[in-house]
């Protein structure tokens, strides 16, 4: 066809201009205010930096959400108890704690039990070698895929693990000497026969906060960094999970838990209330303990109302940030660099945008500083529990947020990092990375220990 | 040439922008050593002396226990229902500085657990197992529901607040007493570890090598935050919960009828924390405060004591004012948001302006 050279004319003017608004678009999508930083949460970021830092609700909510908001914090921490009782019924017949903030203290981090303690603030995922009809782990025949190492009075509950540490020492480059502490956990005082091949994955309670945001973020931005055959030959591979979703009975993209396994808040909350406190919901109307002898046989399922759940679900979606303390300090800004340059950022993406959101404003469009991708990775044999859970293989972990972790001393008075909280500092996490992590913790191994200062006081600051 | 005529007027001018200068210099007076008296008092006399008070109490009321579990007569009944109601009191003030050793190492949920596990309690008290204090310290967090304020208080009132002495069975004396033995233990614990150290960073906030309070105004911040905490606490969850339900099953200290009186004391320790006062009074952040602004002073004070006037005014206990003083009871609750609002904004500001 042909066109008239006017035409031609404004074709190309037109052309132009798309394009110079196409690349404003693209320039404004990347665009940093100096301030930006400081706002780990976007316009949902908070500054605290007492003990109560994790447990604030959105700024932006209005009364009638934060009234919502507030609901869901009574529920979650509320103590259940055995059934029949007037108020807070269902625990149980066997769980791992009786609410909610019994393990995320503070909406933070669990810890490991110390020595002769029983392990109240983590807990132990079981399977068998196969697959659950939707691709999920196999439960173990009498335990189900998680192990509750508590009853109520009268009840067996399935079990203890006892843990113990075997201390290595290792050097950094410069020779200066740090320890890693190797666990074992061992299964005890099982109540019926325990198979010998039972696959077991620690996990400890995982902060709450965020996690509306990370919620708001598209599919289609989190598949962007994946590459999952490692096509742009960087080492990272970058690998999405798909789960089973309780809600539209698919199969879609897993964003939460330590290996990206729930898809939704909603069945996050759920899941967590059915396996970890014997609580039945709407979405998980079975007792745990259905086919063994602990179940209770009572017709009260569900235990919790689906207004409660919501309550919860909404609570833990509108939990604020806390915003950076000290993100211009030349020492903690040399960390940033050395970070980038070691290439932790490949995984632990800093920077990313949620999804235009008009029915739920307060996370749309809000630039965000997360330091996660919701990706799994590789991490080596050394952190691997070797239990399959969906997609992600034994060593495959999903990329754990960093935002906030400065002040996990604070709230949680412990550093104890990662699934199983076996790192007793941010510098003994970072040389657990191994797997795809292995070339940026060499970077770091062979920092000064001034570099590495400036790196930690970094991690300090988010 | 100036006129004499004029110089009164020159000297006014003169001394008036002396005054003036001279007020400028005083905002610019260095407050740290009024912040540090403050910190120092409030550590050692308001949180350390409320929880030697826990603990002193608790000890009376385990000698209490102790002679009603062999002398079990109506008398003593009553004397232990004072003794809980006394420490009671003290642990209910001292919620409005719930932070450090009793938040972090998990005292809050062992000592004031609610509900009470009625179910579990029955199976306890049927089973033949010998009811301990090693007893209770091996259910350890299994079962905070069983131990604790609150199973205390089901024993010694009992369901409806009726018990006699006469209907204290043999086990039930039996857990009562292991409830009294593990609650003067738990005391001790949050006592020994605010006198062991961490009494002690509160009070030197700021000073090098402080990870707990890096700076003075990280250290008021916890504080205000704890007061407008328990505020919120108080009206948006003991209060709104049962209200909105109608449900007087929800209310916290149902069997001694002592909700009110606990609300009132959580309210009371927002202004012992704020004057420094627990039993005796020294510097508190009252003092900052009217070194620079008397209207804000005067507002909290205004406020909590309107605040305690309003949940005095509900005349009836708690369970039964949820249905028949629903206007006393949403008076009570407004007044006590009012006060979190002047807490939680404008002292929040305010210590972060001045508590550098």
């Amino acid at each position: 066809m042909r066109i008239p050279a006017i035409y031609r004319v404004c074709l190309a003017l037109v052309t132009a201009i798309v394009l110079i608004l196409v690349a404003c678009n693209k320039f404004d999508a990347g665009y940093s205010n100096p301030d930006d930083e400081w706002r780990s949460g976007g316009k949902q970021t908070v500054f605290d930096q007492s003990s109560k830092a994790f447990g604030h609700p959105f700024p932006s909510l209005s009364e009638t959400l934060e009234r919502v908001h507030e609901i869901g914090d009574a529920q979650f921490s509320s103590t259940f108890v055995s059934a029949p009782a007037p108020v807070n019924p269902g625990l149980g017949p066997i769980f791992n704690n009786v609410g909610c903030a019994s393990c995320h203290i503070g909406d933070g981090r669990g810890k490991v039990p110390g020595t002769g303690e029983i392990s109240v603030l983590m807990l132990f995922r079981l399977s068998i070698a196969g697959e659950d009809p939707h691709g999920g782990p196999n439960p173990v025949p009498g335990y189900g895929d998680q192990l509750q190492n508590r009853g109520n009075i009268g009840v067996q509950k399935e079990g203890d693990v006892a843990i113990s540490y075997n201390d290595k020492t290792f050097y950094f480059d410069d020779g200066t000497s740090y320890n890693l502490r190797f666990p074992t956990y061992t299964v005890i005082n099982t109540y019926t026969a325990f198979p010998a091949d039972v696959m077991l994955s620690p996990r400890v309670a995982a902060p709450v906060f965020g996690l509306g945001l990370l919620e708001a973020l598209s599919d289609a931005d989190i598949l962007s960094r994946a590459d999952e055959k490692d096509t742009d030959g960087d080492g990272i591979s970058g690998k999405p999970n798909y789960v089973w979703n309780y809600t539209t009975n698919s199969t879609t993209l897993g964003r939460f838990g330590w290996k990206a396994n729930q898809p939704n808040l909603l069945q996050q909350v759920a899941a967590a209330y059915n396996q970890d406190i014997g609580i039945t919901t709407s979405v998980f109307p079975r007792e745990s303990t259905l086919g063994q002898p602990q179940y209770d046989g009572r017709s009260d399922d569900p235990e919790l109302i689906d207004s409660l759940l919501y309550s919860v679900e909404f609570y833990v979606k509108t939990l604020a940030v806390p915003g950076r303390r000290n993100a211009t300090d030349a020492i903690v800004q040399q960390g940033k660099q050395l970070f980038m340059s070691a290439g932790c950022d490949k995984c632990h993406t800093p920077s990313m945008r949620t999804a235009v959101n008009v029915v739920f404003p307060d996370v749309s469009n809000q630039l965000i500083h997360p330091y996660t991708d919701l990706l799994l990775h590789d991490m080596g044999d050394s952190l691997a529990d070797h239990r399959p859970d969906f997609l992600a293989t034994g060593n495959e972990w999903r990329t754990a947020p960093l935002w906030g972790i400065g002040l996990t001393q604070k709230v949680n008075g412990h550093n104890n990092f990662l699934h199983d909280g076996r790192a007793r500092s941010l510098m003994e996490a970072i040389m657990w990375h191994g797997g795809e992590a292995l070339q940026s913790r060499n970077k770091v191994k062979a920092m000064s220990s001034t570099e590495r200062n400036a790196l930690i006081k970094f991690l300090e600051s988010l | 040439m100036l006129k004499l005529k004029h110089w009164p007027l020159f000297l006014g001018i003169a001394a008036a922008t002396t005054i003036s200068c001279n007020k400028d210099d005083n905002d610019a007076v260095d407050t740290t050593a009024l912040k540090s008296e403050i910190l120092q008092n409030v550590a050692t006399n308001v949180c350390t002396k409320s929880y030697e008070d826990l603990s002193d109490k608790a000890g009376q009321l385990l000698t209490a226990v102790t002679t009603l579990t062999t002398t079990t007569t109506d008398d003593n009944l009553a004397t232990c229902r004072n003794l809980w109601k006394s420490i009671r009191e003290t642990w209910e003030r001292s919620e409005a500085w719930l932070f450090g050793p009793v938040e972090v190492d998990n005292i809050d949920p062992r000592i004031d657990t609610w509900p009470v596990d009625f179910n579990d309690l029955n199976t306890v008290l049927a089973s033949p197992d010998e009811l301990d204090e090693e007893y209770i310290e091996s259910l350890d967090e299994d079962h905070d529901a069983l131990r604790g304020f609150h199973p205390i208080e089901y024993l010694l009132w009992g369901q409806n607040g009726d018990k006699t002495a006469s209907a204290l069975t043999n086990r039930e004396k039996e857990y009562l007493l292991a409830l009294a033995q593990n609650l003067k233990k738990l005391a001790d614990e949050v006592k020994t570890s605010w006198t062991g150290g961490y009494a002690a960073s509160l009070a030197t906030a700021g000073a090098s090598g402080n990870t707990e309070f890096p700076t003075q105004r990280v250290a008021f911040e916890a504080i205000v935050d704890a007061m407008g905490g328990i505020c919120d606490e108080v009206a948006n969850a003991k209060m709104k919960d049962p209200f909105d339900a109608q449900d007087p099953q929800l209310e916290e200290s149902p069997f001694a009828q002592n909700s009110i009186i606990d609300f009132t004391n959580n309210i009371r320790g927002i202004m012992d924390m704020y004057q420094g006062k627990f039993t005796e009074d020294g510097k508190g952040i009252e003092d900052l405060v009217r070194s620079y602004n008397l209207s804000l002073d005067n507002d909290i004070k205004t406020k909590h004591s309107t605040a305690v006037a309003a949940l005095q005014a509900i005349s009836v206990p708690f369970g039964e004012a949820i249905i028949s003083q629903q206007s006393q009871v949403q008076a009570a609750m407004n007044k006590i948001n009012d006060l979190a609002s002047t807490i939680d904004e404008d002292l929040k500001q305010f210590v972060q302006q001045y508590g550098q």
